[in-house]
Formats: C-alpha cells, sequence, structure tokens
C-alpha cells in the first residue's frame, strides 16, 4: 500500500508528496515479445538469403536470426561440440547432492548428443590441478570450428575484487579461467556460468566469440541459485526449442532457464535473489533481455547447444524448393520485421498466406 | 474512525480550564470554532502565534493548520519543559490530526512515562487505538475517566465505540453521560441523533440542538455517515456525506470520506474530483492518497461486460482470468437468484488486483475485513490468485462468498447484521462445493476448548472490535457454522425466513425468537451440541493428535514408513481436517509409495483433495498417479481443482489437464485449458498456439485453428506439425 504521506519526523518536517507510481514488476511477457520482434530486425535486407556456407563466412550479421538458427543447424553437424561442466563445492550437504544432481542430470543429456565430446567434473574430482591439466589438453585436441562450452555449477564468490569458482582446494578464479579458455582454439566459445555472484565473473571472461550465460546480475547476489536447475532442464524439455528448428541455442537455453527462474520466484511470492544476464558481443555490459537495440543475443543464437533432430540432405533437384524455401523464409521475416507499420488484419492475412506456401514447399520438400 | 481525531477538537470550552490538555487561551479559541464562529477563531490562533510560550504558538500554528511551524514549536516547549506532560499529548493530539497515529502515540506513551496517571494521555492512546479498530480503545477511555471523571472526551469516544459494535442502547447511555459533562456536546449529541437515524427515527431533536450551538456542524452529518458506512449502508451513508459537506463546504474529511465510498459503489469520476480538491487542499491522510493512487492504476486494468456482469482485470493477467472468472461469476448468480429467489437489480462489478496493497485500499476503514475480498452493494472487490502465495487462497471460494453478500445486502436493503452475512456467505462457500471454503482451524479448536465462542446476540462484536487476535476469523467460523446448523435443522428457506426479519428492522434476537421460535440463549445452547457432535472430536483429542502428529512428522523423516502408515491412520480421524504442512494424507501417500503401493498413495491423496488440500504439488502428484492408473477422467478433475484456487504461472498444468480433456472430447473445456496455456507467458508458445488449434479444430472451430495456427508459425514458422495442421485446414 501506498505510504500516507506524514507531516514529518520529529526531527525533520518533510513536505508530503502524493505517490503516483506504485513500483510494478515489469511483465515478463513484454520483454519476450520484445525480444521476439527484436530479433526480427537483425534481418538484412529483405529477399537477402545465403547458403550456409556463405553465414560461416562471416556474413551472418545480415541474416534474419531464424535463418541463421537453421544454418547453424547444419553447420553444427560439421563441427564437434565440446562440454565441460564443472560441479564444485556444496559446503552443505543439501548443496553437494543438489550440485552433483545438476551435473549428472546435465552429463546424461549431454552423452545422449551424436558425437558429443563430454567432460563432466564433479566433486573430489573437480580441483584447479585436474581442471588444467584437462583444459591443457583441450587445447591440443578442439578444432577452430569446433565450439566449446563450459558449464560451472555450485557456488561462486565476489570478494569485491575477484570472482572465484568454490571448488575442492584452492578456488578457481574467473581470471584464471579466461586464461585457460583463450587457449583453447574454439573461435566460438560460451560460459554458463550458473553460480553465486556469477555476475562478477563477467568481465574477466568476457572476449569476442565467447558468449557469457551468468545465473546473477553482479557479485552481491550471493544466495545460491536455481538458474542451474532449468538450464539443465531445458536440455530435456523439447519445449525449449522455441522456433522448433530443432536445435536448441544457447539463447534459448538461456531464456528457458532464465523464464522458469522468474516464474518460481513469482508463483511462491519471494524476492528473487537471482537476475540472470548474457553477454555475447566480447564488450559492453551484460544484459537480461538480449535483444537487436541493446546489440546482444546474435551470437548465443548461433551457439548450438544441441540438435534434436536429422539433417536433412537434398538432391539435386530438390535444391530449387530449397532456395524457394529461404525466399518464403526471407518474406516472413521482412513482413515480421514491418509488422508494427502493417495494420493487424492485412498482416495476419498475408503472413498467413505466406506461411500456407512456407508448409507447402516443406512438404514437397519431404517427398 | 478518523473523523473522531478531529472532531474531539471541538470540545466545548467549560471543560478545559479544569481538565487539561486544552489551555485557557487555547479554550477561547476552541470555543469560538466550536459555536462556528470561524474568524474569532482565525484571529485567535493568530494572537496565540504572538505569544512568548512556545507551546501557546505552537498551538496557534496548528490552530492556524500550519502544521510545520507548529512541529517546530512544540518540539521547542518539549524541550523548554521536558517533565511537562500536557505539551506532549497536544503534540501528540496534533499528529494524530495529521494523521500519524505512531508518532501520537510515542508523545502519549512519553507523558504517561512523566506521569502514568495524566488522564489525556490514556485518552490520546484511546484515540489511537479506537482509528485500529483496536478492543483497548474502550478501556483506555475508561482509564481517563476513571482518572479524571470529568474528561467529556472520553465519555464521547465511548459512546462512539460503543455504537461501533451496534449496541445502541450503550451508545445512547455514554452520549447522556457526556451530555451531562456538557450539554453542548456536539459528539454526543450527533451519537444520539445517529442511533434515531440508523432506525429510522427522526433526529431533529438532535440535530435542532446542534445546529442551535453550531450553525455549521457538518460533522453531525459525517459522524452518522460513518456509523451508516460500517453497516454496509453506503448509499445513505453516502447522502450523509453530502449533507455534512452542504453545511461545511470546508470539511474536506467528509469530502474524502464521500469520495471513498462513491469510489466503493463505482462512481469513479466524481470521487476522482473530489479526492483531487482535497489533496490540493492539503488533505492527505492515507485513504485520499492511496485511494488517488488506485485510480490512477485503473488505466492498467481491462473491463469485460455482460449484462449481468462488469469484470475489470488487470492487463497483465486479464486473458488468462477472465477465462475462469467470466464463467464462475455467472454460474454463481444463477445459483444464488435462485437460492434467494429474487434478480439483482443491475449487473455486479468485480475487481480484481493482483496487487494486494492496492486490493487494501478498497477495504480501508472497515474493521475485519478485506483479507481476501470485500463488497460493496453491487461492486465486488478481491485480490487475484497471483497476489497470494499459491494455495493459501481459493479465489472461486471468495468469489462465492462475496457475491453472497451482494445478494444478501441487496435483499435486505443493507439492514443485516455482520455476523448473519458472514454466516451466509460462509455457508455458500461449502454448500457450492464441499472442498472450498476454510477447514476446521486451530484457532476455532482453541476457541471452542476455551469456551470462547460468543452468544448469537453478540456475535456482530466478535467482527468489529475483536478483544482476541483470532477473534474475527473465528467469528466468521461461528457464523459460517450457525448457518450451517440452521439450514441443516430448518432447511434453506428458514435462513431466508432470517434474513428477511433483518429487512423488518428486527435485532438477532428477535429473528431467533420470532424466526425459529426460541430464545436466543437456548439457540446457543443447542447450536453448541450440534457443534460438539460435528468437531467435537477434534476438539477433544487435539492435545493427543498434535503430540502423535509430531511423532510421525519424526518418524517420516527417519524414513520409517510402516511406523508411520500406523501412527498416520490411527490420528488421521482425530482432526481430519488438517491438511496443512506435515498432514498424515501427504505423509502416508509418500510412505506407500515408498513401499510402491501406488494404490493406496492415490487413496490418501484423493482424501487430502476431497477434504479441501491445497498444495497444487500435491495435487499433481496425485494426478499424475492417477493419470498412469488410466483415471484420466479422475485426473483432469484434479487438475481442474487447481484452476480454483491457482490458475497462474502453470503452462505445464493447463498443458495437460487441455490434453486429457481433448482426449476426452471434452473440447470446449480444451480449448479453455489451452486458451489459459497460450495466456501464461509459456515458453515455448509455438507449442501452446498450436495445441491450442487442436482444440478449436475439434471443436468444429476451423478459423478459429487456423488463426492459431498462424500464431504458432510466427514464432517457428518451420514447426512441422503447425504446417501440416495448416495445409489440412486450408486444403478443406
Amino acid at each position: 500500500m501506498a505510504i500516507a504521506p506524514e507531516m514529518g519526523s520529529r526531527m525533520n518536517l518533510l513536505n508530503p508528496s502524493k505517490q503516483k507510481n506504485l513500483s510494478k514488476q515489469k511483465s515478463l511477457n513484454s520483454k519476450q515479445e520484445s525480444l521476439s520482434v527484436q530479433m526480427q530486425k537483425w534481418g538484412g535486407p529483405p529477399g537477402l538469403r545465403l547458403t550456409p556456407w556463405s553465414a560461416c563466412s562471416g556474413l551472418a550479421k545480415t541474416l534474419g536470426t531464424l535463418t541463421i538458427l537453421a544454418l547453424f543447424s547444419l553447420t553444427a553437424a560439421q563441427a564437434d561440440t565440446w562440454y565441460v561442466t564443472i560441479a564444485g563445492l556444496g559446503g552443505e550437504p543439501e548443496y553437494e547432492v543438489r550440485f552433483a544432481g545438476w551435473a549428472t542430470d546435465l552429463d546424461k543429456s549431454l552423452r545422449a548428443i551424436p558425437g558429443a565430446q563430454v567432460n563432466t567434473y564433479s566433486g573430489k574430482q573437480a580441483t584447479k590441478e585436474t581442471l588444467r591439466k584437462a583444459f591443457a589438453e583441450f587445447t591440443t585436441k578442439v578444432k577452430p570450428d569446433d565450439n566449446f562450452a563450459v558449464i560451472l555449477i555450485g557456488h561462486g564468490t565476489f570478494d569485491n575484487s575477484e570472482y572465484k569458482f568454490n571448488i575442492p582446494g584452492p578456488d578457481l578464479s574467473a581470471t584464471e579461467l579466461a586464461g585457460w579458455l583463450d587457449k583453447i582454439p574454439a573461435t566460438r566459445q560460451l560460459v554458463v556460468n550458473t553460480t553465486s555472484a556469477a555476475g562478477a565473473s563477467i568481465s574477466a571472461l568476457q572476449k569476442a566469440n565467447r558468449t557469457i550465460i551468468a545465473a546473477t546480475r553482479n557479485g552481491t547476489e550471493k544466495n545460491a541459485t536455481l538458474f542451474a536447475r532449468y538450464f539443465v532442464e531445458a536440455f530435456r524439455d523439447p519445449g525449449a526449442d522455441t522456433d522448433k528448428n530443432e536445435t536448441l541455442s544457447a539463447l534459448e537455453a538461456f531464456k528457458y532457464a532464465d523464464q522458469k527462474t522468474v516464474k518460481f520466484f513469482e508463483t511462491q511470492k519471494r524476492l528473487a535473489t537471482e537476475h540472470a544476464v548474457m553477454e555475447d558481443t566480447g564488450k559492453g555490459e551484460a544484459v537480461r533481455a538480449p535483444s537487436a537495440e541493446n546489440g546482444k543475443g546474435l551470437a548465443a543464437a548461433r551457439f548450438p547447444l544441441m540438435s534434436l533432430g536429422n539433417v536433412q540432405k537434398f538432391s539435386a533437384e530438390k535444391q530449387k524448393l530449397v532456395e524457394q524455401k529461404q525466399e518464403f523464409e526471407g518474406q516472413i521475416d521482412k513482413l515480421k520485421y514491418e509488422k508494427a507499420a502493417t495494420p493487424v488484419d492485412e498482416y495476419r492475412k498475408r503472413l498467413a498466406q505466406l506461411l500456407v506456401q512456407l508448409a507447402k514447399i516443406q512438404e514437397e520438400l519431404e517427398k | 474512525m478518523r473523523f473522531l481525531t478531529a472532531a474531539l477538537l471541538f470540545l466545548s470550552s467549560c471543560n478545559y480550564a479544569a481538565t487539561p490538555p486544552v489551555r485557557g487561551p487555547v479554550a477561547t479559541c476552541e470555543d469560538h470554532r466550536k459555536h462556528g464562529r470561524r474568524e474569532q477563531a482565525t484571529a485567535c490562533y493568530n494572537k496565540l502565534v504572538e505569544s512568548k510560550d512556545a507551546a501557546l504558538i505552537a498551538e496557534g500554528f496548528w490552530g492556524l493548520k500550519n502544521y510545520k511551524a507548529a512541529n517546530d514549536l512544540f518540539r521547542k516547549a518539549v524541550d523548554a519543559k521536558p517533565k511537562d506532560p500536557e505539551i506532549r499529548v497536544r503534540w501528540g493530539r496534533m499528529y494524530l490530526e495529521h494523521f500519524q497515529k505512531s508518532d501520537a502515540a510515542d508523545l502519549f506513551a512519553e507523558a504517561l512515562e512523566i506521569n502514568k496517571d495524566y488522564a489525556p494521555a490514556h485518552l490520546g492512546l484511546a484515540l489511537v487505538a479506537a482509528d485500529s479498530f483496536e478492543s483497548k480503545a474502550v478501556q483506555q477511555a475508561n482509564e481517563a475517566l476513571k482518572l479524571d471523571p470529568t474528561l467529556v472526551e472520553a465519555q464521547e469516544l465511548l459512546a462512539r465505540l460503543a455504537l461501533d459494535e451496534g449496541n445502541e442502547i450503550l451508545a445512547g447511555e455514554e452520549a447522556a453521560r457526556a451530555e451531562k459533562l456538557d450539554p453542548e456536546s456536539l459528539d454526543a449529541l450527533a451519537i444520539e441523533a445517529t442511533v434515531f437515524m440508523l432506525n429510522d427515527r427522526d433526529p431533529a431533536q438532535f440535530i435542532d440542538k446542534i445546529l442551535k450551538i453550531n450553525p455549521t456542524y457538518g460533522k453531525a452529518w459525517s459522524i452518522a455517515a460513518h456509523f451508516f458506512v460500517i453497516n454496509r449502508r453506503y448509499e445513505e451513508g453516502i447522502k450523509l456525506y453530502r449533507k455534512a459537506i452542504e453545511l461545511d463546504p470546508d470539511l474536506l474529511e467528509a469530502k474524502s470520506e464521500l469520495a471513498v465510498n462513491l469510489m466503493r459503489l463505482g462512481h469513479d469520476v466524481e470521487a476522482k474530483k473530489l479526492l483531487e480538491e482535497c489533496y490540493e487542499r492539503e488533505y492527505k491522510n492515507a485513504a485520499t492518497v492511496n485511494t488517488l493512487t488506485l485510480l490512477d492504476s485503473y488505466k492498467n486494468f481491462e473491463k469485460y461486460t455482460t449484462p449481468a456482469t462488469d469484470i475489470r482485470l488487470h492487463k497483465k493477467e486479464s486473458a488468462l482470468l477472465l477465462l475462469y472468472f467470466q464463467p464462475e461469476l455467472e454460474r454463481a448468480i444463477a445459483t444464488y437468484e435462485k437460492k434467494y429467489k429474487m434478480k439483482l437489480p443491475g449487473p455486479v462489478r468485480l475487481e480484481v488486483y493482483p496487487d494486494h496493497d492496492d486490493f487494501a485500499v478498497r477495504t480501508m476503514g472497515l474493521p475485519g475485513l478485506g483479507a481476501l475480498g470485500v463488497t460493496f452493494g453491487s461492486v465486488v472487490a478481491m485480490d487475484s490468485p497471483s497476489g497470494r502465495k499459491p494455495g493459501t487462497f481459493h479465489w472461486a471460494s471468495t468469489l462465492w462468498h462475496e457475491l453472497d453478500h451482494v445478494f444478501v445486502l441487496t435483499a435486505t436493503h443493507h439492514r443485516v447484521d455482520r455476523w448473519f452475512a458472514e454466516g451466509m456467505a460462509m455457508h455458500e462457500e461449502t454448500a457450492n462445493n464441499p472442498e472450498w471454503g476454510d477447514r476446521f482451524s486451530v484457532e476455532g479448536i482453541t476457541a471452542i476448548r476455551d469456551k470462547k465462542l460468543l452468544p448469537i446476540a453478540t456475535l456482530n462484536s466478535g467482527f468489529v472490535r475483536p478483544k482476541y487476535p483470532a477473534q474475527v476469523s473465528v467469528s466468521y467460523f461461528q457464523a459460517g457454522k450457525i448457518c450451517d446448523y440452521i439450514n441443516e435443522r430448518w432447511g434453506f428457506d428458514k435462513l431466508l425466513e432470517m434474513m428477511n426479519g433483518f429487512n423488518e428492522k428486527l435485532t438477532t434476537e428477535q429473528i431467533v425468537e420470532k424466526k425459529l421460535g426460541m430464545k436466543p440463549e437456548d439457540f446457543d445452547k443447542e447450536f453448541l451440541a450440534w457443534l460438539d457432535k460435528q468437531v467435537g472430536k477434534t476438539v477433544k483429542n487435539f492435545e493427543e493428535w498434535r503430540g502423535k502428529l509430531k511423532q510421525t512428522v519424526t518418524l517420516f523423516k527417519e524414513k520409517k514408513y510402516d511406523e508411520v502408515i500406523k501412527q498416520a491412520l490411527a490420528i488421521q480421524d482425530l482432526y481430519p481436517e488438517y491438511v496443512e504442512a506435515g498432514n498424515t494424507y501427504e505423509m502416508l501417500a509418500d510412505s506407500y509409495l515408498a513401499k510402491n503401493d501406488k494404490e493406496s498413495a492415490i487413496t490418501e491423496l484423493n482424501k487430502y483433495a476431497k477434504i479441501g488440500g491445497r498444495d497444487r504439488e500435491v495435487l499433481k502428484k496425485l494426478g499424475k498417479l492417477l493419470e498412469e492408473k488410466g483415471n484420466k477422467k479422475e485426473a483432469a478433475a484434479v487438475y481442474d481443482r487447481i484452476n480454483y484456487f491457482y490458475p497462474m504461472q502453470d503452462e505445464d498444468l493447463h498443458r495437460k489437464l487441455g490434453e486429457l480433456w481433448l482426449e476426452q472430447n471434452n473440447n470446449a473445456g480444451a480449448v479453455r485449458e489451452f486458451t489459459a496455456a497460450v495466456n501464461s507467458k509459456p515458453v515455448d508458445a509455438a507449442a501452446s498456439w498450436y495445441n491450442l488449434a487442436r482444440a478449436q479444430r475439434a471443436s468444429g472451430n476451423t478459423a478459429a485453428a487456423k488463426e492459431s495456427l498462424v500464431s504458432a508459425l510466427e514464432t517457428a514458422p518451420g514447426f512441422r506439425p503447425a504446417q501440416k495442421l495448416l495445409l489440412e485446414l486450408t486444403d478443406k
């Protein structure tokens, strides 16, 4: 309830002021809608479609996001994805069990991905020395075209100067981890830091072509987090693949985990003690809601965490259909980009027509 | 009770010299004001400001409404005379007038530290307590009178407190005592006039007297208005506030109250205008400021109307809640129309607040109300399920409760005792669905055990001025049980007869005698005997149950499941309505599951659900077990239960229920649930739209299905199942 104006304390008399605006929680939905719309704005000139190979050549930024994801689901098949999961110390039995459980669940999901290079370190095994050696070995095995993902599960601390991940023996600092990652040849890297105080690790880890997801927005959010639970769940829930391109991207997993975490606190009527953020440009602040406006999310959308389906290979005669399909996808992206400026009825009518055409082509492709 | 704080300033001067707080020079000013000589009063206060005594200057500024300067001067006065309790009390009275109860109470307490027998300080504490509807108001006022039998304000306050409790006879007696102390006691006369008005008698003898003393004493009408409002006679209360303002256009307190009550009845435009005037003129009490804030927030609400309903839902949840609130409100109206054999004169306005603080603004000034919902005439305001933790609030039960008030208030023209209105509403909650309503609580058990239930003749006081913290909730329970008892013994028509008794202006005692044919004390005896049969076993064995439950919880934590099963089954019947944390049903179900006995687990969880358990995770567990067993219809019913207390933030629930109903050819239900999933901010929006399209198609609404598919594919253009269905429907 807004507080009744008072004439002031007995020491200081203040003028009452009308409280017009009670703070209201911002609708998550609105953020998502914004993201959904803004993502389309990354699309290049209407109708422009590039082949998967040209997308790899660095022109991807001119593509619509949806197309990019489709293309990378293809490129992902040609490169390996490395997953390094580290579950740190729990400190208390409850957290030991929780962290080890999440790491085990994630390991299980990852090992089900064909060709995935899965490395999981948990409990006593996850010492700095063991990890140092493992990362040294990765530098010799990982190829530049590979994707390299590190997932930290556990407690983190921040002493106002440096973030540290709590593991048996000496803790692992963000700077040390960054140093190890810098030596990994994979140009596309992802760090998912799900620990408390994770936000404090971003500045040390930040680098071009490295996406960083943190469970907290800074080092002062020190409570044990829930983000990891939902991030792990994203690998098991087909619904996390929101654009249905059969690839779970880092962006989709981030959004999934964030949304579930927010809902948890809202439902429990508890003050949220963690606010996940992400940064994928190598510069600037991490953000809660990646969008074209803040320039974040593109690299995360391109990072394929898991493929949910088989990559289709088309005969030469069907290549024309593939081109037509891409043409329609481009038109749909263009229309969506123009949504705000188009009367609703007209927008829906044109969208329906294009979607029917796209569906028909897809049907032909599958014959 | 806000008007008292200011009203009490208008006291008879004849007592001031003998009884501080008001000093001689101040008394002269107050006497001018009391008699409506405003110019002289202003001149008098201005003269006080020129005094050399800090306390008198403070009084002068206070009289001129310059609170800031008065505050500074009172502080100086206290510094100069730290051992003078009178200055602190006067300072406190100014705070009270300025809506700062806490600061006022501190100063009264400080005065009592200086002199524990200082009557005006006790009176100050009585006023603070009265403003919060605390029962210690009477105690403090009596203490003040004991210390100073000439303290007319305390006597006036007692009159008012008696009327707050609906004790008109005592109120009249207390007012008469005040008049003996001061024949010009305006507030005492106003109380007597109010008693007459509440009973449709001409108050002229009192009003004429008041106006002779002060021709502009609009406050007399505003005092009366307050009592009409707390008796839920809003329309009449509004008329009286208008009279108050007519007599004294500067009576901002009455304007603010008028606005609040206009808003309660849905007259927002006039309310806002009045509140803005109050605000601009520096009348900024909590009601004014918060109600203005609330009015500002109305832009965030969506309005949905039908001939019988006018529903206001917050934009952020309107699409979801409308799915459930609209049909439930209409079902409740139809049910009550049959039961009460009447039609409402107009649509019911239902306001649902996701922010409990906004809702609380709606309930301000009403004692014991506002926990979950509140009714003003045909306007119902209530919490949204999103405003409370899941499982702690049953919105549908609350809706039926409040709507029952609309019918009872309409049928009785708002002339109904609080206990009866609440009792009927409580009765209807479980009459509609035994799983709804409140469970028999520990507070109820304790009250019965300690013989704290009130006689029916005085049950109203349990709502208005509770004497112990849980008395309001216990009174709700008791009133509900009384109506259950009458319904069971004499039938619902007898309840209608009693309701009409209030309409005939009979008192509760008269109604019991005339309609039930027995003396109220005999009714009490028979009711208690009936209640004992209902819950006596629980009351009698409560301590044993509590001790053994504790042991069972320990056994459960130790995973000694066989022992848990043995002990939990042994104590379950001692308190079957206990479904809160550590209840036997959950422990038994989990123990059975640990032993892989799913059938017994289902039995226990079914009992939990049917008795009114509202932990959605527990209910979901039951739903899942039933699904696994193949009892899909029962599983759907379990999931649907959750919708009636927390349909929010759970796309998974709506999806599951939608799938089950689609499978069972309940296509309309499936459409509702998949629509709910779409409106639950789903992570997987494309799949949610696709599911909705499937249900719409099954219900024959191809056009809607196609639209939903377009929405699905807008999010995920390559979503194959949606593409296939779109082509199928397009080809048709």
